[in-house]
């Protein structure tokens, strides 16, 4: 036989698939003739097999949000929801003879053409995308979400609630496992909007918007997703409420409901 | 200008091999992300360096790989001055995932005390090269070290695995309830 002598690395390298088709027949051959070569092979491919069953498990294991920002890069997000709400504005501010136009494009665009309810309340076609910007603007500060913390839970409803001229109620979402970090005053169009914030153990947190509504009309839950932050938003009562959190769909639902109904029972509505 | 050529969602879909490789390299679930966050910090730092269009797996393994090697300089440097906590070497001891709430998985935890009792050295070739399945050559670049040291460390990392699971063989393993039995 003139081949070439089967190497300690010819052996790793068959069992992890990795010599060229030639050399990996050689090795074959070689093995249907020594069985201590073959065992050792399989011997290899069995422990391959037995460390990918075990370590497979974790990749089902769903990333926690600090990674999932993290793979985002700093301040990456926050740049694109600005990008997006820029690029909206500059149709809504377009002259009314291309206001079919623009309606085409909300509802080519999908979910813009479902806030009808809500542009025609007062709010702008934006309204969950500044929900969403204003949630990742505050809610991913780790020091300074709020303006004033829980302790102040009294003073802070009361203040918001002047500001806002409306009577507002942080929900209690201790259930959820969510608790009340704070809240604070932000810019909305025309109309300021109250922020609570929650976190949970896990340090994730949840924002929960109002903002004073100009018109009687109700909205029914509506749902969107701006970058992977999801908001529930509602009108109830002259007031429109956003839910927005790195949740999904089913789990936010669940604690959209639940301050919903807290809100409807403190508005004697039960 | 915002200047992003890392593509994001490609590093977002990396993130459970990498949060699984680095449980491999530090035993712990909690050290692990905090490990992989770092990892995902550098390449944001570094993102110029990365050449578009190549693998961005074995950039991102080799600069966890990076993160890792100077830890546990820094540990060892820690251990000298403190050497009250940690087990010297840095590999730091397995520890079991024991919260009520999780599910035990019995093999993970098999898998896991198997490769603790390696270097980190074998450790990381066996798991590139048996479950990441990476090129050889890919291994050498990831660990900045020639192929024939990967294939060296290999060997001997197969090896003591083999020998560690005869022995371990004849003991009580794991029953199939998911209960955990004392091996040794």
């Amino acid at each position: 036989m003139t081949r070439t002598p089967i190497t300690e690395a010819d052996l790793h390298a068959r069992a992890d698939g990795q010599l060229v088709p030639e050399r990996a027949a050689e090795v074959d051959d070689e093995a249907r003739r020594d069985p201590a070569l073959a065992g050792r092979l399989a011997e290899i491919r069995s422990q391959n097999a037995w460390l990918r069953s075990g370590l497979d498990s974790l990749l089902d294991d769903s990333p926690p949000q600090r990674l999932r920002e993290a793979a985002r890069g700093p301040g990456n997000r926050l740049r694109r929801l600005a990008s997006r709400l820029t690029s909206v504005r500059a149709v809504r501010y377009a002259p009314a003879w291309t206001a079919a136009a623009t309606l085409v494009i909300g509802i080519a665009a999908g979910w813009y053409g479902r806030d009808a309810v809500l542009a025609r309340a007062g709010m702008p076609i934006t309204f969950a995308q500044q929900m969403a910007y204003a949630h990742v603007l505050y809610a991913s500060d780790p020091n300074r979400p709020v303006e004033m913390w829980a302790p102040d839970e009294k003073r802070l409803v009361a203040w918001l609630s002047k500001r806002l001229d409306y009577p507002l109620r942080a929900p209690d979402l201790e259930s959820a496992g969510y608790a009340l970090v704070g809240g604070r005053l932000v810019a909305g169009n025309a109309r300021p909007t109250a922020m609570f914030v929650y976190e949970n153990a896990a340090k994730e947190r949840l924002t929960l918007q109002a903002r004073k509504s100009t018109s009687a009309d109700e909205a029914a839950f509506r749902y969107a997703v701006a970058d992977g932050v999801g908001v529930f938003y509602w009108i109830d009562d002259h007031c429109a409420y956003a839910l927005a959190g790195d949740l999904d769909r089913s789990q936010l639902l669940t604690i959209g409901e639940l301050v919903y109904k807290q809100l409807a029972e403190a508005g004697g509505k039960g | 200008m915002a200047d992003a050529p890392l593509p994001e969602d490609d590093l977002v879909a990396a993130i459970p091999r990498l949060r699984r490789y680095a449980r491999v390299l530090t035993g712990d679930p909690t050290r692990a992300d905090d490990l992989v966050q770092e990892t995902l910090a550098r390449a944001w730092e570094k993102r110029r360096l990365w050449a578009a269009g190549s693998d961005l797996r074995a950039w991102m393994f080799t600069i966890m790989h990076n993160l890792f090697v100077n830890q546990r300089a820094q540990a060892a440097r820690d251990a000298r001055n403190v050497s009250i906590d940690d087990d010297g070497d840095g590999t730091g001891a397995l520890q079991l995932p024991v919260a009520a709430s999780q599910h035990v998985r019995v093999e993970l935890i098999e898998v896991l005390r198997e490769l603790a009792r390696l270097p980190a050295e074998q450790r990381e070739v066996l798991v590139l090269a048996g479950v990441e399945e990476m090129r050889y050559e890919e291994i050498a670049q990831v660990l900045a070290i020639p192929v024939g040291t990967v294939m060296s460390r290999l060997s001997r990392a197969r090896e003591k695995l083999r020998r560690s699971m005869a022995e371990t063989a004849g003991a009580p393993r794991a029953t199939s309830n998911g209960t955990l039995q004392r091996l040794r």
